[in-house]
């Protein structure tokens, strides 16, 4: 018998990771900028920073995004955009091919990326009357259409990305949902410091696993519970170019509670 | 029955209290509408009312090139389908890509490259579906400028927006934005676009006759109208975000706080039972 070590029931799975620096929370409504829009003439105090790029002597936007100052860097933080991987990113990934040397997942991104068997070993104990007997290696049997939490071991822009399940909460899903939002909006899903992904955790008592390529899993107790959270994810969606959303988010979820009737 | 639509040229183009036929003055834009994210299935979408002419446009990408030995290993290919709809014409036209179709995709596409940075998708593709549910004149022009709305919609890069319109000469004057049949029976079209991070020519066709200053003088108004639509499309853009801003705003002053939401409740089917009464 080949048991898996599995994560224990209960476990909260919340990534929390510092991803985007520049908070859009702290001050009031940003200015909305387009492509092409001059956002400085003035290059001595000013230097192009992400989003942004020097034309002549004007500093001016790549994108449809808000325009952030940071010491004396202006950033143009995008609204909508593709996930580009990146080496250590935990993904969501979906298996849409296997073939005896590798599986394909799509990663939401240009290329998909590709796991070998080398990269899925784990350990696994067999027993013998219910003692550890010795340690075996083997590989895992993945299927089109599962669900794999995957890091991204090697990326660049000419290459498909390497994938792994070797470590932690890696592996696949066997329950849950999948939902899926634009990639530049993860941020406001997590919020300064993982505050607007606890709020969501402690008040819908839900695992949410939230990843850089714009698909969140969750978990919850029962639907009532999982469908609010939902509702608040796109809420987030929706307005994430707004200010103070965490506040108006907690908001959000005590009327809806009342309305639906759960806890 | 066959339709009796007189498909002739008009040789008055111009009224005699120095109008068009349409009743617009001779250097007056046709109305212009245009919205953002109007396809969801789509990575970026944008669409276009231009006087007769209504536009979809949709963005994919970029993602992988099929067949894969289009790609290009150092850069990344854009790749634009201007198609018309059956209906969109008086006469039924043909549903496979025309001549005329192939061309004008390939002139949309030369356009808007310069705006990209291709360099940073290699060997991969940006697709821009341009579908012209309706046509009436000046729709290339249409086009580019939905395309440049889709493809900000989408979060690519773009150095800046590209604007389009054209300019033609009916009855030995000039004339801002052609309708169909100013097209048809005019004397000159002349389709232009422009980059804005540069101001450069980015799309230039000419097609008649015009002596030079006229050309100059063609190359002025254009230069002017399109700084009007420029500003349109600025404003498309920025309306799908401000539109949610200016919502929040507004219901903040109507916002119940939670403890208060049964009252409130209750309070309404009060006046709704008191309501029903009353009638």
């Amino acid at each position: 018998m080949i048991t898996i070590d599995q994560k224990k029931e209960g476990e909260s799975i919340v990534e929390v990771e510092d991803i985007d620096e520049i908070d859009i929370d702290q001050m009031k409504d940003k200015e909305l900028v387009v492509p092409g829009e001059i956002l400085s003439e003035d290059l001595t105090n000013f230097n192009p920073g992400r989003g942004t790029t020097k034309q002549g002597n004007k500093i001016i936007s790549l994108f449809v995004g808000l325009k952030v100052i940071r010491k004396n860097y202006i950033n143009v933080i995008p609204l909508r955009g593709i996930y580009t991987p990146t080496e250590g990113d935990k993904v969501i990934g979906i298996v849409i091919d296997k073939n005896p040397v590798k599986w394909k997942l799509d990663i939401n991104a240009r290329y998909f990326g590709i796991l070998k068997p080398s990269n899925t070993v784990m350990r696994a104990q067999r027993f013998k009357r219910g003692r550890p007997e010795r340690e075996e290696k083997s590989t895992y049997k993945f299927n089109v259409g599962d669900v794999l939490i995957v890091k991204i071991m090697q990326a660049d822009r000419l290459h498909h990305p390497e994938l792994t399940v070797q470590g932690k909460y890696l592996g696949r899903r066997n329950s849950g949902k999948l939902i899926e939002i634009p990639p530049p909006k993860i941020p406001r899903v997590i919020g300064r410091k993982g505050s607007m992904i606890n709020l969501l955790k402690n008040m819908t008592k839900c695992n949410i696993f939230v990843t850089q390529n714009g698909r969140i899993w969750i978990q919850g107790e029962d639907f009532e519970h999982e469908t609010l959270l939902i509702d608040t994810i796109h809420k987030i969606e929706a307005e994430a170019h707004t200010s103070g959303l965490t506040d108006r988010i907690k908001e959000f979820i005590i009327n809806e509670k009342t309305k639906r009737g759960i806890n | 029955m066959s339709l009796l639509i007189k498909d002739e040229s008009i040789e008055k183009l111009i009224r005699e209290d120095g109008k068009r036929l349409d009743g617009r003055d001779l250097l007056e834009l046709r109305p212009i509408k245009m919205e953002v994210g109007v396809i969801p299935n789509a990575n970026g979408s944008a669409k276009i009312e231009w006087g007769g002419n209504k536009i979809f446009a949709a963005v994919y990408g970029p993602r992988e090139v099929h067949p894969r030995h289009d790609a290009r290993p150092d850069r990344g290919i854009l790749r634009t389908f201007y198609r018309m709809a059956t209906f969109s014409v008086m006469e039924r036209k043909r549903p496979a890509p025309s001549r005329r179709e192939k061309e004008i995709s390939m002139v949309i596409k030369n356009a808007i490259e310069p705006v990209l940075f291709l360099e940073l998708y290699p060997d991969s593709a940006i697709e821009v579906f341009l579908e012209v549910i309706s046509a009436d004149g000046g729709s290339r022009c249409a086009c580019t400028t939905v395309a440049a709305l889709a493809l900000a919609d989408a979060g690519i890069p773009m150095r800046s927006l590209i604007t389009s319109v054209a300019v033609g000469k009916a009855n030995g004057k000039i004339i801002l934005d052609c309708s169909g049949e100013e097209d048809k029976s005019g004397e000159a079209d002349l389709p232009c676009a422009i980059t804005w991070y540069n101001n450069q020519i980015s799309l230039l066709q000419f097609d008649g006759i015009m002596n030079i200053e006229e050309f100059d003088e063609s190359l002025d108004i254009i230069k002017e109208s399109l700084e009007k639509i420029h500003q349109m499309q600025k404003e498309a853009l920025k309306k799908k975000y401000l539109d949610i801003r200016n919502n929040i705003k507004s219901n903040k002053t109507k916002t119940i706080s939670p403890n208060k939401i049964e009252e409130k409740i209750e309070s309404d089917n009060l006046e709704n039972q008191n309501g029903g009464e009353r009638q």
